[in-house]
């Protein structure tokens, strides 16, 4: 195609303020191929021609695995929080309950389950127990709800440590718990899905629930954070070094 | 029961060269300045180990098993996805639903195809 649009090239249009374009700038992009991409493609091909599985099934999971996010899961939350019956009736049986906000466990995707879970259970923290989910086997997460799990979830690191040392882990994202607080960690399985419930923060009162889902984030319902006013975002923390590296200079000093 | 089937952890020479060209996501988007911290493959990736289990070819714990046994030993040094990805393609090629020949020219086709825009 002669009048196609190369990378690089610069348009040179006339009629560019008509169109309003004039301050425009493409967003940067990786302008190069590499092998894992390649490698990503020539896989699924290999197995759609050999019948592993379809390309229609491949889109359809790939969509909702793009789609899906935690913003289920924090609606459910807000929904608990700021109505007793529908928070008594999530705790008797969550995969009921979540129904009423349009989630069914049994066909979360609309087009067949994923994964075979067909319980879930919301684990509701109080002032003296803090629940967290792990999957110590694989890689279980309340999907549905929670949308896709994040890296550190599925790390060996997370898995292994958090049953053996849950303070420890904990305040490795910046979550210090007291001692008299009793930290509970459930296993999720292939069968069985949770998810937590937060203690509804202080400074809350007269919100709605879409203020309080706000604050409900991913993290927030693994159990590695706790919601608070202001708190909107998964962001772990970056704590400032108590012995930072100093100058050349110095370092040349100690060398010496 | 076939959780239980263990992978041979043995280097394949193709997923070996992929793994030391040094051009995993973390590594080249920042010098292009691009700041999504996943690349454009990771969902389909996933798409794509969701279809194998769901269709029995790969039931997820088999996966996941053999994921931690390569991810403890030769592609411990490979980032997520990345690794998510050579695990796959190892683990596809272990137990023969994929030759290594089949894929080394099906990715050579596909580069091709992809270089010819």
């Amino acid at each position: 195609m002669s009048g196609a649009h190369k990378p690089g090239q610069q348009h040179n249009h006339s009629h560019e303020p008509a169109h309003g374009h004039g301050a425009h700038k493409a967003a940067p992009m990786v302008e190069e191929i590499t092998d894992y991409e390649v490698l990503e493609i020539a896989v699924r091909e290999l197995a759609i021609e050999h019948g592993l599985f379809t390309a229609e099934d491949h889109r359809k999971f790939t969509e909702w695995a793009e789609s899906v996010g935690p913003a289920a899961g924090s609606r459910l939350v807000a929904k608990a929080w700021t109505d007793p019956a529908f928070k008594a009736r999530l705790l008797k049986d969550g995969t009921e309950a979540c129904k009423e906000v349009g989630i069914d466990w049994a066909e979360p995707t609309g087009f067949g389950t994923p994964s075979d879970y067909t319980n879930f259970r919301v684990l509701e923290d109080t002032p003296t127990l803090h629940h967290v989910i792990v999957c110590t086997l694989c890689s279980c997460y309340p999907r549905p709800l929670l949308g896709m799990s994040p890296e550190w979830y599925r790390s060996t690191n997370y898995r292994r440590r958090l049953v053996r040392w849950p303070r420890e882990v904990l305040a490795e994202f910046g979550l210090i718990l007291p001692p008299e607080v009793e930290i509970r960690i459930e296993d999720s399985n292939q069968k069985c899905r949770f998810m937590v419930m937060p203690e509804r923060p202080q400074g809350t009162d007269n919100w709605s629930e879409q203020q309080l889902a706000a604050i409900v984030t991913r993290d927030c319902m693994i159990g590695v954070a706790l919601p608070k006013p202001g708190r909107t975002a998964d962001i772990h923390p970056v704590h400032k070094a108590r012995r930072p590296v100093g100058s050349a200079a110095q370092h040349a000093g100690a060398a010496e | 029961m076939s959780a239980k089937r263990t992978i041979d952890v043995g280097p394949v020479a193709l997923l070996e060269t992929i793994q030391h060209q040094g051009k995993e996501w973390d590594v080249i988007a920042p010098r292009y300045g691009v700041t999504n911290p996943n690349p454009p493959w990771k969902t389909s990736l996933v798409g794509m180990c969701e279809c194998l289990a769901v269709g029995g070819a790969l039931p997820a714990l088999e996966r996941r098993n053999a994921e931690d046994a390569l991810g403890d030993s030769i592609y411990r040094d490979v980032p997520a996805p990345e690794r998510d990805l050579l695990a796959l393609a190892h683990i596809l090629l272990r137990r023969g639903l994929v030759t290594e020949s089949d894929l080394a020219e099906r990715m050579e086709t596909v580069r091709s195809r992809l270089q010819a825009a």
